[in-house]
């Protein structure tokens, strides 16, 4: 085969991939949200309600597109695309996986390792924050705005102590490449610890995975969308599967956020001590290198779930008072640190 | 052999236009039904109060301006932190050029914490 077609299998097969677990996602959530509060979650469409998901988005499909009088119609139609396209597309740059060997060729299980992937994500997570305020707006409801209002500020708040964290790694590493980062991460630190990001910048990883639930507007963050102030925020006004971009958009943000988690901080799909390439086959090893980062990705998710249960919803000036006052000031003091460490081994 | 970008291109056009399949299934699939019911803004239980349109307040503003400059501060330095590791080899110089730019930034932080910009009542 040729090498486009080649690309052209790996960016189809990756992106369904990536929309299947958001989709599975959504179940999960529901049943260990049941599972937590005691109670069934679905459990009528398919086995253990797996099937709900589809229902959900049958339903959706089959809704009456409406646009609201008082709405601006070309911002309103613009809003959802604007969102989901930046989330779809930010699972690009992750390496789920080392490599694969299928008919001599050797295959790296990510879709393009291009040396900014780094900045493709923040830029593309700085895009999403257009299709927020833009459908706020747009609706001219005031939930909406409001919603809309909130969203952006919190968005844009918390994406500062986030690029701080990730600097940090960056420091680090030298390098813009999550494959790289992830390949910097094999071995052992200080002799006993794995030589994960997580050991190396602990405060680090605080931070960025505060931030990661602040951008990914889930609770405690999710005042953009509070259901017993603003009816659901920014989305108030839509229906169908103009929502349904905005929904599962949210849900391939999750996806994406726990896999750059497991990529920065986590070794990717290294496991701690033992080297898998040396006593698996060519192809056993990169089926197995995506599983073990599918693991430690599956955590990642569930624990959004876990922490939705467990931590109430801050108010709006604990939350902008936790991002400007707490996180970017150790932020700033996090990356002072690290430099003078870097300086200080080099 | 591909530099990495035209594949990353592919994927934006895939994402693009499963987005637009979406949309469209969508218009095609659902009912239309117009009627001036539908048709209003989202109120709870009563009819429309208020305009959505309205002042608000200004500190999403100010919170605004704030992040204009620390993003800024981090393009500024994501360039010199994939490169610090070479330069730290060189000795001290690039430390001290990064605690500065950090305390100056910090200061300013601190500033603004000072004079309210990030309070809300």
């Amino acid at each position: 085969m040729a090498d486009w077609q080649i690309e052209l299998i790996k960016v189809v097969f990756i992106w369904a991939w990536a929309l299947i677990i958001a989709v599975v996602m959504t179940w999960v959530e529901r049943r260990a949200s049941a599972m937590m509060q005691d109670r069934l979650g679905p459990n009528r469409a398919g086995p253990f309600g797996l099937l709900q998901p589809l229902a959900d988005g049958i339903k959706l499909f089959t809704k009456e597109d409406i646009i609201p009088e008082r709405a601006r119609k070309i911002l309103f139609v613009l809003g959802p695309p604007l969102f989901a396209l930046p989330a779809f597309s930010a699972y690009a740059v992750i390496p789920f996986g080392d490599k694969i060997v299928i008919g001599g060729k050797e295959i790296i299980l990510q879709v393009s390792d291009v040396n900014i992937g780094f900045l493709f994500i923040l830029a593309l997570s700085a895009i999403a924050v257009y299709g927020l305020v833009i459908g706020g707006w747009a609706s001219n409801s005031k939930y909406s705005i409001l919603g809309g209002l909130r969203a952006t500020a919190q968005l844009i708040s918390y994406e500062v102590p986030m690029g701080l964290a990730l600097l940090t790694i960056v420091l680090l590493d030298g390098t813009f490449s999550l494959r790289e980062i992830v390949l910097q991460q094999q071995g052992t630190f200080l002799g006993f610890l794995p030589n994960w990001g997580f050991f190396k910048q602990p405060l680090g990883f605080i931070i960025f995975l505060v931030a990661a639930y602040a951008e990914a507007n889930r609770v405690p963050f999710d005042l953009p969308e509070c259901e017993s102030e603003l009816v659901t925020g920014y989305h108030t006004e839509y229906g169908s599967m103009r929502l349904g971009l905005y929904l599962f958009g949210e849900y391939v943000n999750l996806v994406t956020l726990s896999a750059i988690t497991v990529c920065l901080f986590f070794g990717g799909w290294s496991l701690p001590y033992v080297d898998m390439s040396k006593f698996l086959g060519p192809v056993s090893y990169g089926i197995a290198s995506f599983f073990v980062f599918f693991f430690k990705q599956a955590f990642f998710l569930f624990l959004f779930v876990w922490v939705r249960w467990t931590v109430p919803r801050f108010r709006y000036d604990q939350l902008m008072g936790l991002g400007w006052k707490a996180l970017i000031p150790l932020g700033l003091v996090n990356l002072f640190i690290t430099a003078l460490l870097v300086q200080l081994t080099t | 052999m591909m530099s990495g970008f035209e594949t990353i291109v592919m994927y934006l056009g895939m994402s693009l236009l499963v987005i637009l399949m979406m949309l469209g299934a969508s218009a095609f699939l659902g009912p239309y039904r117009p009627s001036p019911e539908k048709a209003t803004t989202f109120e709870c239980g009563v009819p429309l109060l208020d305009p959505g349109h309205k002042r608000y307040s200004v500190k999403y503003y100010l919170v605004a301006v704030l992040f204009l400059v620390f993003d800024l501060e981090t393009i500024l330095i994501y360039p010199l932190a994939v490169k610090y590791r070479a330069f730290a080899a060189l000795g001290w110089g690039i430390f001290f050029e990064v605690f500065i730019f950090v305390l100056v930034l910090l200061l300013g932080l601190l500033y603004a914490i000072k004079k309210g910009a990030v309070e809300w009542d």
